[in-house]
């Protein structure tokens, strides 16, 4: 028995060196470089200049409105195909679900390349819709991303819950709006965030789609094209406050959807 | 090939991680590349440009049948290298071979700790290595014009020959450390289909509004920064005036490196202008959108505009080649010996500069020539290899209709007026494929080299780039501000609403 624990433990080592040298070190490296200049010594001036520059402001504006646009579409769409795919009776509704995972499994590069060919043959010329194309790439890449904790909410949900909504006098649209869609917002928030926080920085789409605009991530790799190790350092810690912000945001929130029963009493 | 290429951030950011975290672990330089020095053979390490030189592996129909000879790539031009130093010098020479994908990258890996003998950057990029004394002088036998096996100085065009001479930086010429590879000029390849000649011949192409979306310029900061110089000063540039001055040549120079504040801010204006009308900005995209007809006119590199009528050409379809006549941006690639790879190594050092002679051998010239499509430094000198190659790829057939005289004597004699190098080409060449490759003197009496921006310079225009890549937070509309105010408004309210309901139920 305590043989096996010793392995047990030792199990973990690979994933804890990994976790120092790829995470928690470079963490580190990143801390060290945001908050210094070129001579090495501390200063806030990274920070202070991110947040008085109209043009990284901006871009950070750009990327939010691209993100949020984009996270919108994806709901819209997706929402109504969980919906039909988790209440349908069809036998092969999996089969219809992998329909739609089914575009992750080609690659991704693979995907936009022939998304801009489309593009181009209904716009005429791609860059002269740089937003809508930005968000047609983007939704198309994260489509999936949404419909699959949406459906997974949806399709485990008690059915005995709306039919008690009907019982008490709830017609179909009353009984979505005060028992679904309540309980389904786990999945909307885990989607969201599946969705809109990638969307801020994914530029490879951006720039394959000929959008000459930077967004976040474009951001840090211009900084970094240019030897500014500590711009750039401080855009990615920026990030990574807003996610770790939105994360704890959208946890909140689940919280607070914690007792579904409450949630359906609504 | 591609001059520059765009890494992307994930990687440069994880790769920066890793090499941080690696040096932290393994202090640079101690031990992991340890030196070959017990054994007689020399260890040559060379770091090159993706697809620049000759790999050999040529289909049989491939060969070159030139007046002196056939010339043919059997194997890469590395082994056949290792093989002939054998030969000649009778010491065993083992090449190690790498490559870079832009000027930056391979500045960053050297200062990462990266060890190299031989390195090809393009011209800004060993001015600011001379300026930071990272660099080994060639030596005195290099320039030896008696020794038969120093193709270089045997070789090399005197024209560049001369700009490496007369270049200098701190006091100290391009040509006690550099030694050219390839060279080329920038200009506008563009549909003869839509643009006439004159109308592509313009910086200010870019921003004309009758080609909106229908243009491309590169994605890199110092050919954008070049030809937007060019189009805000084309009036001066282009007028009589400043033409025929005596000091013409300098003036240009002097003009085109301009990096005052106000000059800076102008093209950050003017940039941001081009941004708005451009297709795209771009690395290796704009040759195939070039050749698929999406845009018209494409901002390019003498190499790759080569690169882009040849592959039209198979199309059937043809594209032309302009320089604008404000003024072109003259660039060239040189080999240069790293002091930390070479640390005083007089065999390392002797096989560097070995190498560099044998990659301006004359049947090795046309080999890379014909790979990569790229415009050797090297004319040839008494070898007329060169020369034969350029009339064997350009020169009129004998029905040829319309044919013109194009004298190339500047580049392979120094002589504009030298007759033993003037090719009869075919007349639609001149602003095509021969045309790019071997800019007519004309031409080049208005190219104008880009010096390198150093310090402070440097950071006030990379940011000026990204500025102009940014989207300014001025730019955006009220109707915005006020939509997104009222959703934050909604969603509080939604959210308060909801706290109170459930409290009222629970």
């Amino acid at each position: 028995m305590h043989a096996l624990k010793i392995s047990r433990k030792s199990l973990g080592i690979p994933y804890a060196v990994f976790l120092l040298l790829f995470i928690a070190l470079p963490l580190v490296v990143l801390f060290y470089y945001a908050f210094t200049n070129g001579q090495g010594q501390f200063t806030i001036s990274n920070l202070t200049g991110f947040f008085t520059d109209p043009n990284t402001l901006g871009t950070l504006c750009y990327s939010f409105g691209i993100a949020l646009v984009t996270t919108l579409v994806c709901l819209l769409l997706a929402y109504p195909t969980a919906f039909i795919l988790a209440n349908s009776h069809l036998k092969q509704k999996h089969v219809l679900l992998l329909l739609f995972i089914m575009p992750m499994w080609i690659n991704f590069s693979l995907r936009i390349t022939a998304l801009k060919e489309i593009l181009t043959l209904i716009e005429g010329n791609l860059a002269r819709y740089p937003f809508f194309n930005a968000v047609v790439g983007m939704t198309y890449d994260f489509l999936p991303f949404m419909i699959l904790p949406i459906y997974n909410t949806l399709s485990r949900l008690d059915g005995s819950l709306i039919e008690a909504a009907k019982d008490l006098g709830a017609n179909d649209t009353g009984a979505f709006l005060k028992v679904t869609l309540p309980l389904s917002v786990p999945g909307i928030i885990s989607g969201v965030s599946m969705v809109f926080l990638p969307a801020m920085t994914n530029y490879v789409v951006l720039d394959m789609l000929y959008n000459s605009t930077y967004i976040m991530g474009s951001l840090i790799g211009s900084y970094f094209s240019a030897y500014n190790w500590h711009g750039g350092s401080m855009i990615a810690l920026i990030l990574l406050a807003i996610i770790i912000l939105f994360t704890l945001l959208t946890h909140g929130m689940e919280e607070d959807n914690e007792n579904p029963v409450g949630g359906a009493l609504l | 090939m591609s001059r520059i290429k765009r890494i992307p951030a994930v990687l440069l950011a994880a790769g920066f991680c890793i090499s941080a975290a690696g040096s932290a672990l393994f202090l640079p330089g101690t031990g992991l590349t340890a030196e070959a020095s017990s054994s007689d053979k020399t260890i040559l390490r060379v770091c090159n440009w993706e697809e620049y030189i000759d790999l050999g592996d040529w289909d049989e129909e491939e060969v070159i049948d030139l007046e002196s000879g056939d010339i043919f790539g059997e194997n890469s031009m590395v082994s056949d290298f290792e093989e002939w130093y054998k030969e000649t010098y009778g010491k065993e020479v083992v090449v190690e071979y790498s490559t870079f994908g832009t000027n930056e990258d391979l500045y960053n890996m050297l200062t990462l700790g990266d060890e190299y003998d031989l390195v090809c950057p393009s011209e800004y990029m060993f001015m600011k290595l001379m300026a930071e004394d990272m660099l080994v002088p060639l030596s005195d036998d290099f320039f030896d014009g008696e020794d038969e096996n120093n193709y270089y100085t045997r070789g090399v065009s005197p024209y560049i020959r001369n700009i490496f001479d007369t270049h200098e930086i701190n006091g100290e010429n391009w040509s006690k450390y550099a030694a050219g590879y390839m060279w080329g000029i920038t200009g506008i390849v563009y549909n003869p289909e839509v643009l006439t000649q004159e109308e592509a011949s313009t910086w200010k192409i870019l921003d004309d509004p009758a080609y909106s979306r229908q243009v491309t310029i590169k994605d890199n900061v110092r050919d954008s920064y070049f030809a937007a110089v060019g189009a805000l000063k084309a009036d001066l540039l282009t007028s009589e005036e400043f033409r025929t001055a005596p000091d013409y040549a300098q003036r240009l120079e002097e003009e085109m490196n301009d990096v005052s504040p106000e000059t800076i801010a102008m093209v950050q204006d003017y940039l941001q202008d081009v941004k708005n009308n451009v297709y795209s900005f771009e690395t290796d995209s704009g040759k195939a959108d070039m050749i698929t007809g999406k845009v018209v006119a494409n901002y390019q590199w003498s190499g790759d505009a080569v690169y882009t009528m040849d592959q039209a050409d198979e199309d059937d379809y043809e594209l032309c080649f302009a320089v604008p006549e404000e003024s072109t941006n003259i660039y060239f690639d040189g080999w240069v010996m790293l002091k930390n790879g070479i640390r005083e190594n007089a065999e390392k050092q002797h096989a560097a500069e070995a190498f560099i002679n044998f990659c301006s051998r004359p049947d090795n010239v046309v080999r890379n020539m014909y790979y990569i499509g790229y415009t050797s430094v090297i004319g040839g000198g008494e070898d007329p290899r060169v020369f034969e190659y350029l009339d064997w790829s350009y020169g009129a057939e004998e029905d040829e209709e319309e044919v013109t005289d194009y004298p190339l004597g500047y580049f392979f004699s120094g002589d504009p007026g030298d007759e033993d190098y003037v090719i009869t080409a075919p007349t639609d060449q001149l602003n095509r494929q021969l045309g790019t490759q071997y800019p007519s003197e004309e031409t080049i009496s208005r190219s104008s080299i880009m010096i390198y921006f150093d310090g402070e310079k440097n950071d006030v225009i990379n940011q000026m780039w990204i500025n102009v890549r940014c989207y300014n937070i001025k730019d955006v509309p009220v109707w915005i501000w006020i939509l997104a105010a009222g959703i934050l408004a909604g969603l509080f309210f939604l959210y308060v609403n909801a706290r109170r309901m459930r409290k009222m139920y629970a």
